[in-house]
């Protein structure tokens, strides 16, 4: 996990308080993690998806055909961008969006009831199951999903909507006590 | 009738009592009680006035199709009217009022509209409001309005919070009657993904309220049992106290759950309702039958109730309905409901037969009086006998409430609201339900099956049925062993013969018989025009006891078949939903997400007024202490934009990055002017236009790379622009080689715009910014002294100098606030978006005030644009059409008033002096304007006809909405610096 | 209250997720093609009721634009397809 002190999280001033303690339901925010945007150049599709998926910290969500999020908890965001020219430069365009997207992550066993209160998916295990990632509209938001445990649950949202998300998700977690704080 | 409790038996709680209020009046219950069932073990049986004549009306169901006892629960602003009392659940401190009286429940004054019924038939309105017509708005309309409505809306602010909910599913079982949780129990044992919803509070629909005994127990622990396997089982899903109100495209269900509607104090980390919106696979529909009633002069009188209801409050709640019941009916279930009320002790005054024959079971020593009908009911607020006719002879029998029963229909609703008509069944003597598909099937009384035991097995064959065709194996368990069980059978008796006073069709909106002959007599024979000429079925309860008998009468009249008759139209919702339930999560500040800028932190700081556009919040202007209007704060901003610097936000516009071969391609097809010789490195203003030729969206496109460009939308277009390019590249080209994502959210963009607007910039980057190294449309990638990397460009707004630096989002702020200071030497100032329009306004420079969608490039004087050699781009062939180059077209001009005092608004019209205001004079229309503190006057941008050629020219401009008249000059659009000297220092 | 359509890269997905642009079967002219051809590409629509093709973009998923032929009463889908395969299919 990198940290800049002079980048600010969008969601800083929600999270300002001290956090409380985690509840069974918690919604993890990752401080500032390295995203990219991914697009195949036309017939490269399947060589750049390989190329991507052999390197083990690296982790692909499906946005569509031939378009991909990339992300890295290892590397800083420029790191993230270097690395992936050089894997796959001449077979993809890759752009920089770790300062555009804000990365959620919703642990706990209620996890597909709250989540069900704002996407129309089916999240049954066996539909949407682990690994698996789309993009989704989450109440009026459009966001990617991944599921990347049984009840754990990734979510990746453009920064400008980052609070509003935020109050969605608290708000459709209330029921079950949802906690949220920074990851570190 | 005299209600009360029963000393023992029914399903409620007699070890929680509950203390509630009707109308003020301290009364109590037991838990597991409705509203209705408790207000009945209190004797209270009048519980509302009638829509029309005000008549005093008590309970006649025992479920959701009740037409009478409609209440207001609760108060203040959580309080909820129309509220069936037959479906509130009991709660301790629940305050109920009854409605649509005055002044009060008792004593009505309204009731005096009973005396004036004949002249309030059916048509009465249509007919009588016609003329004189200016009464229409003084007279008519507001007595009209008194007089509609039933309960009193909230008009406070809604205190509940309410959400919606997906969910999905193999099977939705609708319904947990016998047949539907037969049916789940069948489903869920072999693994289905099952949901079973029920509209009550408590599974089991009829098995609670029959006599009959499953495997030698009471039919209630069979669905105890039932339900408690159901909770077991982790793939099943049991919804108490939702409602399944529609049927939608796609197998898609909407229900509603009242999540705590039954509470006193609601919790505060729960909804008060919730919206479902149930993907299924496949579905039954276990909604079962409702009971019909008799349609019977004086049926109204309190104490006139529905035979099944009896049994019910009997069976159920342990509630006696009177001392002395009657029944009237024309089928076998009235003897059924005798045998059960005999069994509780309650004694039986008569059974009144409609049939001539029967060899229904009565209760021991009971008369059965055959071949009669009731004609009239005796008593005012409550029934004290009713009048029985047989062969022409009368016979007054006492009696302190009567059960009525007339057949059974099954509820069929949900399988209509998607065009198909229910089917009139001669062997069912009923409307079935159609065949709709395999996605949704009736099943148990739904479908016309009337004995327990023919529930069981349809609700378990169907369900097994429906797991094997989605690839599940089902087994069907041994069938229940019922005891008590009797054959069940009726005869159709839509109109009682004979009735000595009103006999009611619609309780709830006082249709009686003689309304639908005069609706028939007078044309409106339809069954639809039958319901909208006397209103029947149009009440709150959309005539789940009305309808049928209506049709019924009306086949009678005609004197064809009910299946020639047909019904009136299906539709969402099968019973009312709140506002609140629809808009769920959705209101207020919630109601659409906010988006906020990466600087929005940073304009607070600067003391920030916002503004919404669109969905963003955008800083509008920065208030100085002792500024006192906004005006003052806008001009301070721009007049320090001209005269030194300022630092405005403008990370809203959409950005999109564009990669490929065939980028350059590609742009040059999207935007009228050339594009594919841009060099690397330089910026240029793009105009899009529509196919038909006009203005869609400006902005800039930057080359970065050979095949890497860089283009800004308008705030307002970004999404629009975004969707446009998907189609072009995706529907229109798909073989160019062209890839684009937007980049909006991951770039804090700033305008720094002013003379010394380089000074500033050149304390951040250590790159030579000169106008030679730099020029005017400049496009770069550079890093900050501070090591962010960031894109810097030439560009302006304003008509000052300007730039315009991107870094990553994160950094915007502390960029910002380093601008910020090191400006502080130059007299730096935020502005917002009020002065850059402003600034924008003063230099000519357009906006979608003026590309409203009307305008092409040459009436916005940017015809040079247009770049007509190339082959193709959207737009450019109807571009060129008759109508958008006619040169009397509205063209873009500059206005200033003659006097230098008056103000000029946008959406004012242009007149020439001397001419009237009308469409034929119309010389075109201001589109946008304000004060300009540079020129000390009002300037505005306006499209007139043939505009270019009247600079000089006097015009009126004519502002209706503010009964305004000012005599502008037109003049050039660029008011400020025409020969960009200062853009390009 | 919805309606699902089935998107060929994100599965089933609710109605809220497209926006709908309206008939599918339009080609657009060559630049040179009559004005006729040009003025009933961009103005002249069937309304039909039955079966239709339409251009819904799943603009909340993969913001692809899909070519859905569907039943206009009744809205049974029959086919949902990829605009980009559509229109290769169509020039072929």
């Amino acid at each position: 996990m990198v940290r800049d002190y002079n980048n600010r999280h969008a969601l800083e001033q929600k999270l300002r308080a001290a956090p409380t303690p985690p509840a069974a339901d918690h919604l993890m925010v990752g401080h500032w993690r390295a995203v990219a945007t991914v697009l195949a150049r036309s017939g490269q599709e399947e060589t750049v998806q390989r190329a991507i998926a052999s390197v083990p910290e690296f982790a692909m969500r499906f946005s569509a055909p031939a378009e991909w999020l990339v992300i890295s908890e290892a590397e800083a965001p420029s790191g993230l961008a270097r690395r992936l020219e050089e894997l796959c430069g001449a077979m993809a365009h890759v752009i920089d969006l770790s300062d555009g997207r804000v990365v959620f992550r919703l642990s706990g066993p209620n996890g597909r009831r709250i989540l069900a209160k704002g996407i129309g998916v089916d999240l049954h295990p066996d539909v949407f199951s682990s690994g698996g990632s789309a993009n989704v509209l989450c109440g009026h938001i459009p966001i990617n999903l991944a599921r990347v445990g049984e009840d754990v649950f990734e979510l990746i949202a453009p920064r400008s909507f980052a609070e509003s998300l935020f109050d969605d998700l608290m708000r459709m977690g209330r029921e079950f006590e949802l906690t949220a704080a920074f990851a570190d | 009738m005299t209600g009360y409790r029963l000393s023992s038996g029914g399903l409620v709680d007699r070890s929680k009592s509950l203390s509630f209020t009707f109308d003020g009046r301290p009364l109590r219950g037991f838990a597991g009680d409705t509203l209705a069932s408790a207000l009945l073990a209190n004797d209270q049986l009048l519980v509302g006035r009638s829509f029309k004549y005000h008549r005093p009306r008590g309970i006649v169901s025992a479920g959701p199709s009740e037409p009478n006892a409609l209440v207001t629960i609760g108060s203040g602003a959580r309080r909820d009217p129309n509220t069936k009392a037959t479906v509130a659940e009991l709660y301790g401190g629940l305050a109920a009022k009854s409605q649509n009286r005055w002044p009060s429940l008792g004593f009505d004054i309204g009731a005096a509209n009973g005396l004036l019924s004949p002249f309030l038939g059916a048509g009465f309105y249509y007919k009588t409001f016609m003329w004189p017509k200016q009464f229409w708005e003084r007279v008519y309309e507001p007595f009209i309005r008194r007089a509609a409505g039933l309960g009193r809306a909230v008009l406070e602010r809604d205190p509940e919070a309410y959400e919606k909910s997906w969910a999905f599913c193999d099977l939705l079982v609708i319904g947990g009657g016998p047949a539907g949780l037969m049916a789940a129990l069948t489903a869920g044992r072999a693994g289905l993904r099952v949901i079973v919803a029920d509209e009550d509070f408590r599974f089991g629909g009829s098995l609670l309220s029959t006599s009959e005994t499953i495997d030698g127990a009471a039919a209630s622990i069979f669905a105890d049992r039932a339900v408690a396997e159901l909770q077991s089982l982790p793939n099943v899903t049991l919804l108490s106290r939702t409602t399944v109100f529609g049927w939608y495209d796609d197998n898609v269900f909407g229900a509603v759950e009242r999540v705590q509607k039954h509470v006193a104090e609601p919790s505060a980390k729960l909804v008060s309702e919730r919206i479902w919106r149930i993907v299924a696979k496949r579905a039954l529909l276990a909604t079962g039958a409702e009971e019909r009633p008799l349609v019977f002069g004086g049926n109204d009188r309190p104490g006139v109730m529905m035979a099944g209801a009896m049994t019910t409050y009997a069976e159920r709640y342990g509630v006696a309905a009177g001392k002395a019941v009657a029944i009237f009916t024309s089928g076998s279930a009235g003897y059924r409901a005798a045998r059960a009320l005999s069994a509780k002790g309650i004694s039986i005054a008569a059974i009144v037969d409609a049939r001539a024959e029967a060899n229904d079971q009565a209760p021991d020593g009971v008369r059965i009086i055959r071949s009669a009908s009731v004609v009239d009911t005796k008593g005012s607020k409550r029934l004290k006998g009713i009048v029985v006719e047989r062969s022409g002879f009368e016979e007054l029998i006492a009696c302190d409430a009567l059960g009525m029963h007339g057949g059974w229909s099954p509820v069929v609703h949900l399988a209509c609201q998607r065009g198909a008509k229910p089917i009139w069944s001669e062997e069912l003597k009923a409307f079935a339900p159609p065949d709709v598909g395999g996605g949704l099937r009736p099943v148990g009384s739904a479908n016309g099956v009337y004995s327990l035991s023919g529930c069981f097995d349809d609700g378990a064959q169907k369900a097994a049925a429906i797991a094997a065709e989605l690839g599940f194996s089902a087994s069907l368990g041994a069938s229940p062993v019922i005891d008590g069980e009797t054959a069940s059978s009726f005869a159709a008796l839509w109109y009682v013969p004979g009735a000595k006073s009103k006999a009611f069709i619609d309780l709830q909106n006082d249709v009686h018989a003689k309304d639908l002959g005069l609706a028939l007599r007078e044309g409106f024979g339809h069954v639809e025009h039958a319901k909208r000429y006397t209103t029947n079925g149009m009440a709150t309860d959309q005539g789940k006891l009305s309808n049928i008998n209506a049709v019924g009468i009306l086949s009678g009249m005609r004197g064809v078949s009910p299946a020639d008759v047909g019904t009136t139209t299906f539709r969402p919702f099968y019973t009312p939903v709140s506002f609140g339930a629809l808009a769920g999560a959705a209101r207020d500040e919630h109601a659409v997400p906010a988006r906020k800028s990466p600087l929005h932190g940073w304009a607070i700081k600067n003391g920030a007024t916002f503004v919404e556009a669109g969905l963003w919040h955008r800083s509008a202007w920065f208030p100085r202490a002792g500024e006192k209007t906004w005006r003052e704060s806008v001009d301070r901003e721009v007049l320090n934009v001209r005269a030194n610097v300022g630092l405005c936000d403008v990370s809203t516009l959409g950005k999109i990055e564009v990669f490929g071969p065939d980028a350059a391609e590609f742009l040059n097809r999207l935007y009228c002017n050339p594009v594919l010789k841009l060099p690397v490195g330089k910026a240029r203003y793009g105009l899009m236009l529509r196919e038909d030729g006009f203005v869609f969206d400006d902005g800039t496109v930057s080359r970065l790379g050979e095949e890497h460009f860089f283009l800004t939308t308008t705030t307002a277009m970004a999404g629009a622009v975004m969707s446009h390019m998907e189609y072009c590249a995706q529907a229109l080209w798909p073989d160019l080689d062209v890839r684009f994502t937007s980049s909006t959210d991951q770039w804090a963009q700033m305008a720094i715009a002013g003379p010394k607007a380089r000074a500033v910039l050149q304390h951040l980057v250590d790159d030579d910014i000169s106008d030679r190294a730099l020029p005017f449309l400049a496009a770069r990638k550079i890093v900050l002294k501070t090591g962010v990397s960031a894109r810097l460009f030439r560009i302006s707004f304003s008509g000052e100098l300007a730039f315009e630096l991107a870094v990553p989002a994160g950094y915007g702020e502390a960029v910002a606030d380093q601008i910020t200071e090191a400006g502080r030497p130059h007299d730096i100032c935020a502005y917002g978006a009020e002065a850059l329009n402003v600034l924008r306004l003063e230099k000519g420079l357009l906006t979608h005030a003026e590309f409203d969608g009307r305008v092409t490039p040459d009436d916005a004087g940017l015809g040079r644009m247009l770049s007509m050699q190339k082959t193709d781009f959207i737009g450019k062939r109807l571009s060129t059409r008759y109508g958008l180059t006619a040169a009397d077209r509205m063209q873009l001009v500059g206005l200033k008033p003659v006097d230098a005092d008056k103000d000029m608004r946008a959406g004012a019209h242009l007149l020439k002096e001397g001419t009237k205001p009308s469409t034929l004079n119309d010389q075109g229309w201001i589109s946008s304007a304000g004060f300009s503190p540079v020129l000390g006057h009002a300037i505005a941008l306006a499209f007139l006809k043939s505009g270019r050629e009247r600079y000089g020219e006097r015009v009126i401009i004519f502002d209706k909405l503010r009964d305004q008249e000012i005599v502008a000059e037109v003049c050039d659009p660029v008011f400020v610096d025409p020969q960009n000297e200062k853009l390009k220092a | 209250m919805a309606s699902l359509i089935t998107c060929p890269h994100c599965g089933v997905r609710p109605k809220e997720e497209f926006a709908i642009r309206g008939d599918a079967s339009c080609v657009r002219p060559e630049p040179l093609d009559s004005d006729e051809a040009w003025h009933d590409y961009v103005y002249v629509r069937a309304n039909p009721r039955g079966r239709a093709v339409e251009h819904w973009h799943h603009i909340a998923g993969c913001r692809r634009f899909l070519v859905v032929e569907r039943d206009t009463a009744t809205h049974e889908v029959y086919s949902v397809a990829d605009a980009a395969e559509f229109a290769r299919r169509a020039e072929r």
